[in-house]
């Protein structure tokens, strides 16, 4: 999803659809596509606070509204193929910080860009997979268009079990080829025309623990290349190259007694711009029987500020930002996803609320006057082809 | 290189007995996957690293948003 | 690294020697009881001598399952009076999840249980779903795992052929 002006999507983020479509762990039974052609569409509605008004010139601000609709199809082909489609749409109005100046007081504040902005992203995907008895092959395309921003992906993708079924390795390689093109008219903006590109490798491995119990380990390494300054930021000029790594783990435990599964997920991600963060994602999966699950989920994020973060902008250094997405901050979200299958059909329903502060991350550092809370809520609807 | 280490021994530690191919029925369930909800999950994903400095790193190919 | 610790690490990558029945050995017995019936009674394998039989180790769990039901049956339909069964392996840990699988996927072939993994194990099953097709005369004579669409048209030619087959 890209946010305009100020977040910038790249297709290569709807590349984890792909991935994400990666049997990372095929259990007991030889590669196998999907039985079962399956369909399913979402609408998600995602509404960011108002900037507060003792942190904004001009008083409180609407910040970002978007809705999103999402189709999926997913259908087996031939005996050892499966091919995927996902499209999405999203519909983005509202403000966006546009610089930090410094308040009669001393205390730093955000000037938001004036009037509303509309825009609407159209997202195309599609994933063809080929299953062979010891694991899987996928090849994946994404394309995003919006009117500022064209974004092109590829990636390929592989999973192989060993031969006593005990532990799969994946891997996966990506490129996305992204040009912007800032709409003139809201802020000045500091480019015309600019493109960039993202290549990304990601191996990991698998291991079942016990009967109940299965547990992952990862490691990858993303390499950004080309214009990486935010355009519709006053002050704003970032090196263009960015090397990332991240290494994460998960683990999954069935509980028998209660019938609910545990679920955590842990990231450590450390760039070249100074940024570091941790990511901690629990959830609980809660079964009622055999057609409802009810998952309360929790995410603690942390992360530390870029080289170049400042609120005020310090012109005299070679790279600067204001941008709070680059200050140190902690982030707490959580939320409840329910899901109830009738039949072949599935409905799903999600809620999630986000916050950030400052002063909840492990690292310290100037706390920007933009970090953005939001509400998210979506609805699904699944079919079947049984 | 210590860290390392731990890490080897870890990984090794989970099950030095194999689970028969029979045997794994409750890791079949939807729950016990790395992503129950594969639409859910790159939906957010794609908020976190929109709002966020961090992106991918999370089982998937890494890269992700354009966003600075 | 300590000994105990390279000990653990190689049994990650150890292969398991499991010696599975290879095809042109004889099927080791079973005698297992009924799924849907409440008797005690055991339906063995030996009784089954004299027909083409294809052994199928399954689970409610298990998705290519429920492409080779139907599939099975329709070959015993047509096959049967030649001489043609199956029999089904239930290996689930939980009876009611087998029971709830065959009410949605029904079939009139016999299904028996083995919850303790007794005769998998003798089998050396590597994968879910496993079939051995086994001829009139008790030889194991194909192993087949996994299950796709198109394997049912296969299936059908090999069971033909050991149909013609005299049982010795």
């Amino acid at each position: 999803m890209a946010a305009r002006p100020g977040d910038k999507h790249s297709a290569l983020l709807a590349l984890t659809s792909s991935a994400l479509l990666l049997p990372a762990y095929q259990a007991a039974r030889a590669d196998a596509p999907p039985q079962f052609m399956e369909m399913g569409v979402r609408y998600s509605k995602y509404k960011e606070d108002d900037t507060q008004g003792k942190k904004t010139f001009g008083g409180s601000s609407e910040r970002y509204d978007i809705d999103a609709a999402q189709f999926h199809l997913l259908a087996p082909v031939a005996d050892n193929w499966s091919v995927a489609v996902d499209v999405q749409w999203e519909d983005m109005s509202g403000a966006s910080p546009w610089f930090v100046g410094e308040s009669l007081d001393g205390s730093p504040k955000v000037i938001m860009s004036g009037a509303s902005i509309a825009d609407t992203r159209t997202e195309v995907s599609v994933t063809t997979r080929y299953y062979y008895d010891r694991g899987n092959v996928g090849l994946n395309y994404v394309h995003s268009d919006e009117d500022d921003y064209k974004s092109d992906a590829v990636a390929v993708d592989g999973a192989f079990n060993s031969a006593d079924g005990m532990t799969t390795y994946s891997g996966a390689f990506s490129y996305s080829s992204d040009d912007i093109e800032p709409t003139q008219g809201s802020v000045p903006t500091n480019t015309l025309k600019a493109d960039k590109d993202i290549s990304s490798a990601w191996i990991g491995v698998s291991r079942i623990v016990s009967r109940n119990a299965i547990v992952r380990f990862g490691l990858s390494y993303t390499y950004r290349d080309g214009f990486l300054t935010d355009p519709y930021k006053f002050r704003d000029q970032r090196p263009d190259e960015r090397k990332e790594w991240a290494i994460s783990t998960g683990y999954r435990q069935f509980f028998m007694g209660p019938n609910g599964a545990l679920q955590a997920d842990y990231r450590y991600f450390d760039d070249d711009w100074g940024v570091a963060s941790h990511t901690l994602n629990l959830a609980w999966h809660q079964n009622f029987g055999f057609s409802t699950q009810v998952i309360p989920f929790l995410r603690y994020y942390s992360q530390d500020k870029a080289d170049f973060f400042a609120n005020i902008a310090d012109l005299d250094q070679r790279y600067f930002a204001d941008d709070y997405r680059l200050s140190a901050f902690g982030a707490i979200s959580g939320g409840l996803r329910v899901r109830h299958e009738i039949g072949n059909w599935a409905i799903t329903a999600v809620g999630e609320r986000y916050e950030t502060d400052e002063s909840w991350g492990v690292y310290s550092g100037e706390e920007s006057p933009a970090l953005v809370d939001y509400w998210r809520y979506s609805f699904g609807l699944d079919y079947i082809f049984r | 290189m210590k860290p390392l280490t731990y890490l080897f021994v870890a990984l090794c530690l989970c099950a030095c007995e194999t689970v028969q191919p029979w045997e794994r029925g409750t890791l079949a369930k939807p729950e016990m996957q790395w992503q129950t909800d594969p639409r859910e999950i790159s939906f957010q994903a794609q908020i976190n690293a929109s709002k966020e400095a961090t992106s991918g790193g999370m089982g998937a190919a890494g890269g992700g948003c354009g966003c600075n | 690294m300590k000994p105990w610790a390279l000990l653990c690490l190689l049994g990650l990558f150890a292969l398991p020697v499991v010696a599975g029945v290879q095809v042109g050995q004889s099927a080791p017995p079973i005698s297992l009881p009924l799924l849907t019936t409440d008797s005690a009674a055991e339906l063995t394998l030996d009784s089954l001598r004299g027909k083409v039989v294809y052994l199928d180790f399954w689970a409610s769990w298990c998705g290519p399952c429920r492409v080779s039901f139907p599939q099975l049956e329709e070959l015993r339909q047509e096959l049967g009076p030649q001489g043609f069964e199956v029999l089904a392996v239930n290996l689930d840990e939980f009876e009611p999840d087998a029971l709830r699988f065959l009410e949605e996927v029904s079939v009139s072939y016999p299904v028996v249980r083995d919850g303790a993994g007794e005769t998998p194990a003798t089998y050396g099953i590597l994968g879910m779903p496993t079939g051995y097709l086994i001829d009139r005369s008790g030889t194991v004579r194909l192993v087949h795992q996994g299950y796709r669409k198109s394997d049912g048209a296969a299936l059908r030619e090999d069971i033909i052929e050991l149909l013609g087959e005299q049982a010795q």
